[in-house]
């Protein structure tokens, strides 16, 4: 549990990392370094969009499944590490 | 008890019917002729009034169901005596209703123990008139009733038999009822798991109607009987004008007066329920086996209602439910399942494996220049305009604007080292620096050496401790990946300062240790643990002296059959060269004892000086060791005399050679890597050196500095190309270009000395260790191609017309 702990606060001491939550499958939050409307609202949408990434990689090929998501845009970068119980999301802007 | 009101609406029947005054007819459904929905002939009722007729007597309380008197009713007489007592409207739907009736209907299954529909229905409908005070009459819609009174009779008379039949019925179903307690049961969890099995059968066959057939085919057999009937039927209608027998008579029916009745039911909760198939979906489907099902369909049930199907990850379908909506789910949560779940998943090692991935990630982001240069890849051009000054690599379809635009730069990429050449001349080679692998533990310790992993070449290995004795601080090995430079991927710590670390060749995950106080261990880099895996602190012969350094060889046993076979090899400051087997612990051999020579007798090491010089010990404190690459049974030994010795694991008392050139201990000794006879030393003199394997004396020395050399590479690029490490500068050297001055000198910050160097091996990048607990990352650019020539020649370059100075 430290370990992890470690980990959390390590990513988020990370150069332009914004933000860091852990939510579990019903978007509840389980550790969050944003306010609790922007985690929820991003734990809503990104569960979406994370199931349907899901269910189009496993359409194409039953045995396969996706491990990672990332989603870049003007502004910063969206990553998202999906499993069944949680979602791992953290948010950088990788622009120095 | 139970007869009277009957007995009361019966005579009201039998009154009312004369007068024509609309009752309706109570008919119990006889046990007897059931198959559950059977109607009685002649009684046009609907038939679920039929099937669930029930004796209403208001005010009686359910308690007392079972003293049925009529006493308590309020029956009203109009002048005829007839009973007009009005009836209720409402009357609730036994099936939907009450606990109670759904407790003894229960019970009386659970007596009966039947699991049938239509029996159900049966017992139901025979319990219906026990519940004396609890139903009412259902009547269901506005149902018409026009009967004929022959037909009142009929059901009059078969309702009066059954009274009395009902009695005894009623009689032993009360007593059974008594007898027999139910007890409350709560529905559990394990019930909701459990399989229920529900059965199927076909029933009997129904008929609902049957309207046989009017057509008969002419070849049948009744078909001349048919058509003598159709004949006859014709005469006969032929006949019946103007024949007696058939008289023309009206009749008039009585019309019953219609009474509308309206019932409410309850609202008839709909549900949507869809399921996408996907294809993920039926493979899932038939892969995953049953009990892992079952598993999650307990998990499923155990949270709540309102939980949106198709968020529930444990489900295996997507299913969408048209109760879903995000906020509300997220609202009408179940709190105290989300407790345990965070925690769970907090714990989760999917978690920290995700994490792990996140890190290299976000890493790989940040430092993606840096990686990419490192890699030798094109590096994504950041949008930038103030960046035209570095050197970034671009793309090779903008090379024609690159050209334009930056002449001056070069570019390492194989593609263009056609332009290399041309512009060579004009940028000084130099180290960029990448970027430096640094945390917070590894602040302020000394970087004491480095290593590749054998198998994965983005791992290294990095040894902290102090080399003075008199700074003893706690060490560190730890292992870094080039993929996360801000945190080590391995820590493991010791109260020894280590001096020395390498990485297995034959099993590359086991990392070897030497330590300030001697001891050699051996991790295994796969596990966290900080305990070695082995350790040689109880050996009998281990080391007594800081073990300077450790290194895997692989030694061909030819004679004894087996391939290469991989030991351990470790030289310490008490003068040994140990060779360490694993076999069941750390078993270790003695390769060498260094024996002191003195610095005026040319006499190969291995006679004991009698007289001379009074000597603390025999031991000669070695420092470093190099075994040849290509014939592993010959090795350098460097020792804090200043002399190299060349030794053979044959013999192990004496040397083969002695090279004597250096005057302070000699730190490092390498042989070359493209020319074998040529080996490179460094020492605490200030001076490099660079040997041929036959000469005693050194070819080439530098002195550049004032300052101890501590540790010196050659570049597994180029025979000529080497890197130093001195307290105060790195200098790479290119023997093509000039042996007199180094190609690149890189300046320490004050303060930090730098103190080991590695060159990595499929990239121009050189590692630097110094005193701060930093190993930098530097790229070496705009380094001068190497000029393919044979291995004579590299020898007669540098041996050739070159001075010899000696030191």
């Amino acid at each position: 549990m430290t370990e992890v702990e470690e980990t959390l606060k390590r990513i988020q001491s990370h150069k332009g990392v914004i933000g860091t939550m852990v939510v579990n499958a019903e978007g509840i939050p389980i550790r969050t370094t944003l306010d609790n409307s922007t985690t929820v609202q991003y734990a809503g949408l990104l569960h979406q969009l994370t199931m349907k990434a899901k269910s189009t990689v496993r359409d194409i090929d039953p045995q396969n499944d996706m491990t990672f998501l990332r989603i870049r845009s003007k502004k910063h970068e969206i990553m998202v590490a999906p499993d069944k119980e949680y979602l791992l999301i953290v948010i950088q802007n990788p622009c120095e | 008890m139970y007869g009277s009101p009957t007995s009361t609406r019966k005579q009201a029947l039998f009154a009312a019917s004369p007068s024509s005054q609309t009752r309706k007819s109570i008919s119990f459904n006889p046990s007897k002729a059931s198959s559950g929905k059977g109607g009685y002939a002649g009684v046009n009722q609907s038939r679920l009034v039929t099937s669930r007729t029930m004796v209403s007597v208001p005010e009686i309380k359910p308690a007392e169901k079972l003293n049925i008197s009529s006493t308590k009713t309020v029956q009203v007489f109009d002048v005829r005596g007839i009973d007009v007592t009005p009836r209720p409207l409402y009357h609730p739907d036994p099936l939907v209703g009450t606990a109670k009736p759904n407790k003894l209907l229960t019970s009386q299954e659970g007596s009966l123990g039947s699991d049938f529909i239509s029996s159900y229905s049966l017992y139901q409908n025979t319990i219906n008139p026990s519940m004396l005070g609890q139903f009412t009459r259902s009547v269901l819609g506005s149902s018409t009733v026009s009967k004929s009174s022959v037909s009142t009779t009929e059901s009059m008379t078969e309702d009066l038999e059954e009274p009395a039949y009902k009695r005894e019925r009623l009689a032993s179903f009360t007593d059974v009822r008594v007898l027999r307690t139910t007890p409350e049961t709560t529905i559990t969890k394990e019930d909701l798991e459990k399989n229920i099995e529900i059965i199927l059968t076909e029933t009997e066959t129904l008929k609902f109607f049957d309207l046989p057939t009017v057509m008969f085919s002419v070849e049948s057999e009744e078909a001349e009987k048919i058509t003598q009937k159709n004949n006859n039927y014709e005469i006969l209608c032929r006949n019946r004008l103007g024949n007696d027998l058939y008289v023309e008579r009206m009749m008039q029916t009585f019309n019953g007066a219609p009474k509308n009745k309206e019932v409410q039911c309850d609202k008839i909760v709909m549900e949507e329920k869809g399921i996408m198939a996907t294809a993920w979906d039926l493979y899932d489907s038939f892969n995953i086996p049953e009990a892992l099902l079952s598993a999650k369909q307990s998990l499923v049930a155990s949270r709540g209602n309102l939980l949106a199907n198709d968020q529930d990850p444990n489900q295996q379908d997507s299913e969408t439910s048209s109760l879903m909506d995000i906020e509300n789910v997220i609202l009408a949560k179940v709190h105290e399942d989300e407790e345990d779940n965070s925690e769970a998943i907090l714990k989760s090692e999917k978690l920290h494996q995700d994490l792990f991935f996140m890190e290299r990630v976000l890493m790989e982001n940040v430092f993606q220049p840096k990686l990419a240069a490192y890699r030798q890849l094109p590096v994504l051009k950041e949008n930038e305009p103030g960046e035209a000054e570095e050197s970034l690599e671009k793309e090779s379809h903008e090379e024609a604007d690159d050209e334009v635009k930056k002449e001056d730069e070069e570019e390492t990429e194989m593609e263009l080292e056609l332009e290399i050449t041309t512009e060579q001349s004009t940028i000084p080679a130099n180290l960029e620096r990448l970027w430096s692998f640094t945390c917070d533990l590894t602040k302020g310790l000394n970087v004491s050496s480095l290593s590749w992993n054998k198998a994965n070449p983005d791992l290294l290995a990095v040894g902290y401790g102090n080399f003075g004795f008199k700074e003893q601080r706690k060490g560190m090995a730890c292992c870094w990946s080039i993929k996360n430079p801000m945190w080590p991927e391995r820590i493991y710590q010791s109260s020894y300062g280590v001096t020395s670390v390498d990485f297995s060749i034959g099993t590359p995950n086991l990392l070897a240790v030497g330590y300030q106080n001697g001891t050699v261990a051996v991790y295994n880099v796969q596990s966290t643990n900080n305990i070695p895996v082995l350790d040689s602190s109880e050996s009998p012969h281990k080391h007594l002296g800081p073990v300077w350094q450790v290194q895997w060889i692989e030694q061909d046993r030819g004679t004894t059959g087996d391939d290469k076979r991989e030991i351990l090899v470790s030289i310490s400051a008490d003068g040994r060269i140990v060779k360490w087997v694993i076999r069941k612990g750390l078993d270790c051999h003695d390769l060498m004892r260094l024996r002191r020579t003195t610095a005026a007798s040319n006499k190969k090491g291995g006679e004991k000086e009698k007289k001379g010089e009074a000597l603390i010990s025999r031991q000669a404190p070695g420092m470093c060791f190099a075994f040849h690459p290509k014939d592993t049974n010959i090795y350098l030994v460097g020792t804090e005399e200043g002399l190299i010795h060349k030794c053979s694991c044959s013999y192990n008392e004496q040397y083969l050679e002695t090279y004597r050139g250096h005057k302070g201990p000699v730190y490092k000794v390498v042989w070359n890597p493209f020319c074998p006879d040529v080996f490179l030393s460094c020492s605490a003199d200030w001076g490099v050196m660079i040997w041929h394997q036959e000469t005693l004396k050194p070819f080439l020395s530098f002195y550049t500095t004032t300052y101890v050399v501590y540790d010196v590479a050659w570049s597994p690029n180029s025979a000529y190309i080497f890197a130093a490490a001195n307290e105060s500068r790195v200098e790479i050297w290119d023997l093509q270009i000039s042996t007199l001055d180094p190609l690149i000198v890189n300046v320490a910050n004050p303060g930090i000395k730098f103190t080991t160097v590695l060159f990595a091996k499929q990239t121009d990048c050189l590692l630097v260790g110094d005193s701060d607990g930093q190993v930098a990352v530097y790229e070496l650019k705009h380094m001068p191609t190497a000029s393919d020539t044979g291995r004579g020649d590299v020898i007669s370059a540098l041996l050739g017309p070159k001075t010899n100075q000696p030191g």
